[in-house]
This record gives structure tokens, sequence and C-alpha cells, in this order.
């Protein structure tokens, strides 16, 4: 197995490796908060790109990190009363069935399977990232979702609260389904699919989906991640510096992303992102994993 | 209700991150200068010599009695994966408490899925 394309190739003493994985779990938390894609986007191209750690290592990880960008910067979300809970709760239903599918299918999957799946993710994640944000005004609710009571209301800039409805519950429930699902493979939160589900099927103003998205992430990252460990996926020494570097790097984001323009760095990221996801696809066909 | 819930998530957090600092400085300082370990090959079938030290829970509260590395990281990770479930706990309350019984089942059908999942081999 070929692994020529990892860049820190020689041998490194455990010291180093935990400082260099914490520096980089650090900046994994700071983007993944600030381009709100969560830090597991960041960290598995760093492990099995520069590190060439083993991809099952690297979901493992990753599961370690959503949960910590989740619950680093969700805090501030439910407070300001953006998210909404209803929504969130019930699609959460769909997230951790296809979460636990996930992880059962992992199993029968090797590295470079994983690695195209990945790459496929990000490529779209990317697309979306050009969407225009549209807060959908004056959409009519469906008969189900007044059932569901979903519809919610969000503030606005000038301090009121504006009532927004939604619609195709049944389809934002099977996207989310399979966000679950590739959450359990890849163990990022795939936020990209949630964000399909919610802002363009069920037409949920962007603001709302996005933080309604983030709430979900660790809820879905749980419902696998028992599993990860109980089958040695998550390793302590790589988990450690993971899950103190994004922690920190996610605080740090939610509090500049308060006073920060970030446009510039999404636009970016969204280049970088690409770059990775060609990588990964072409390794993973070629079988470098 | 909401503020619980942030406080919850920010105390999970705060003590998971301890955990494992402590747990990393223990590793730090008994294998620090040893040479990396190999994380290029992964199979479900051979676990690394010592796995059930961070895959079984006997074997994590055996490493933390002991004061192993692995078994403190690995109470931490386990205290961070509790967090999100606590949240659907007290989200769970929180429903029960407004007499809102669909969405009681709804939050109580996500637990039992994180948790069937967890217990079941």
């Amino acid at each position: 197995m070929r692994r020529d394309f990892r860049i820190f190739a020689t041998a490194m003493t455990v010291l180093s490796f935990t400082l260099i994985l914490l520096l980089g779990a650090y900046c994994a938390g700071l983007l993944g908060s600030l381009t709100g894609l969560g830090g597991g986007v960041v960290v598995i191209p760093l492990l099995t790109l520069l590190f060439g750690v083993d991809f099952h290592y690297a979901v493992g990880a990753a599961l370690v990190s959503s949960i910590a960008t989740s619950s680093g910067s969700g805090s501030a979300y439910v407070r300001e009363g953006i998210t909404n809970v209803r929504l969130g709760m019930f699609l959460e239903i769909a997230t951790t069935i296809g979460a636990v599918t996930g992880a059962f299918v992992a199993v029968w999957l090797n590295s470079s399977v994983i690695a195209v799946l990945f790459g496929l993710v990000l490529l779209l994640t990317a697309a979306m990232q050009q969407r225009r944000k549209s807060d959908h005004d004056g959409v009519v609710g469906s008969e189900t979702a007044r059932r569901l009571r979903l519809f919610g209301t969000w503030p606005q800039r000038d301090g009121t609260l504006k009532p927004y409805e939604l619609r195709n519950v049944g389809g934002g429930f099977g996207v989310m389904y399979v966000a679950g699902i590739l959450s359990g493979i890849l163990g990022i939160g795939s936020g990209v699919l949630k964000v399909i589900a919610m802002d363009g099927l069920m037409k949920v103003p962007f603001k709302v989906s996005t933080t309604t998205s983030n709430f979900m992430m660790g809820v879905t990252a749980c419902a696998s991640a028992v599993v990860y460990v109980q089958r040695g996926n998550i390793e302590p020494g790589i988990a450690c510096p993971v899950l103190i570097g994004v922690l920190f790097g996610a605080l740090t984001g939610a509090r500049l992303l308060k006073r920060l323009d970030v446009r510039l760095l999404r636009q970016v990221f969204c280049v970088v992102i690409v770059l990775v996801a060609i990588n990964m696809i072409y390794n993973g066909i070629k079988g470098n994993f | 209700m909401q503020l619980r819930i942030a406080r919850t998530l920010r105390w999970g957090v705060g003590i998971a991150c301890a955990l494992a600092a402590v747990g990393g400085c223990i590793y730090l300082v008994q294998h620090g200068a040893e040479p990396m370990k190999d994380y290029s090959h992964f199979s479900y079938g051979a676990l690394p010599e010592g796995f059930e030290n961070y895959t079984t829970l006997r074997g994590i509260l055996r490493g933390v009695s002991g004061f192993t590395a692995y078994g403190w990281i690995q109470l931490g990770v386990l205290a961070l994966l509790l967090t999100p479930v606590l949240r659907v706990l007290l989200s769970l309350v929180d429903f029960l408490r407004q007499r809102d019984w669909l969405y009681a089942a709804i939050t109580a059908a996500v637990l039992a899925v994180i948790i069937l999942n967890s217990v079941a081999p």
C-alpha cells in the first residue's frame, strides 16, 4: 500500500505528533465553527492526508470533533432562540436511526470507498455554499407540519419576532435519514444534507436551518459513537488532542463569529474543500488509502 | 429551560475536556519520547494489543482507578458523548412539564434509539 502522498512521513515522537495534532485540531474547530461545517471536515483530511492515519481511525476522531463543535458552539444559539427545538427533535428520529444504519454499514466498507464518499460529500458542500441564502418569505405551510406544530418564530435585527411556516415534512425526513447514514459512516455532521432538507425542501429560513442543523449534529453523532468506541475506532492517542483542540477552536470561533465578516474566508475555504475533495476521490479510486 | 440546556452543555464539555487533559498529561509523561504509533492500518478483526483498555467500559474504569492515560482520556470521551444525551433528556423533561405529550413521545423515541444502540452488542 503506497502512502507517499502524506507529508509527515518520517518517524515522529508521540510528543511532536500530539502537539502538531493539537494545533491542527484547534484550527479545525476554529474553521469548522466559522464556516458552519463542523470540525470533522478538516480533521479527516488532516489525519489521513498529512499523517497517513487509516480512515477508520480518522472517522472515530471526526465523530469526537462533531460532538465537540456542536456542544461547544451550540449553546450560544439555543439561548438566542433561533434554533427550532421541536423541528430538530422531530428530525432527529430520522438522523439517529440513519446514524445507526450507517455505523452498521461502515464495517463492510474499506478505506477507499469511504474516501470517495467523503470527497463527494465535500464537493456537494462546496456547491451548496454558492447558493443564495433565502429567508423564504410567505411560505404557506403544509397540514402535516401544522399538526406537528413545527412552525416557529425567529428574531429579526430590530428585535421583533417573525413567524414562519414550512412544508414537505416527509421529503425533509427522508433526506435527514440519508444525512444520518452519512454521518454514521463518515463521522462528520453532514450539515450540507441537513440544510438541503430544511432550507431546500421544507423552506425553513436559512439562519434557522443552519442553527437547528448544528443543534442536531451532536445528538446524531452520539447515536453511532458508542459503537465506534466499542469497535476500537476511537483511539485515545488521537482522540485526546482532537477533543481538546477542536473544543477550544470552536469556542474561539463562536466568539469571533459575532464581530467578523466571514464571507471571504468562506470563499477561500470553499476552494480548499474542492481541492481536498479531488485529492480524496483520486486517491480513493486509485486505492491509495 | 433553554438556559439550563446551555449550562449543561458548557459543564459537560468542560468536564470532558478536563478529564482528557489529565489523561493527555499522563500519556505524554509516560510515552512522550517514544516514536509515534503506527496508525496507518486498521482492521476490525485485529485490534492492537490491549484494545479492551479503551473499548470496554470495564477496561476504561479499571484504567481510571489505575491512573492510566488511556483510561482517563477515554473517560473524557465518554463524558463528551453523554453531553448530547443529557441535552435530549432535559428536553424530554421540558416537554413533559409543558404537557406536550406528542413531543415528549418524539424525544423519548430519540433517546431510545441512542440507548438501545449503545447497550445492544
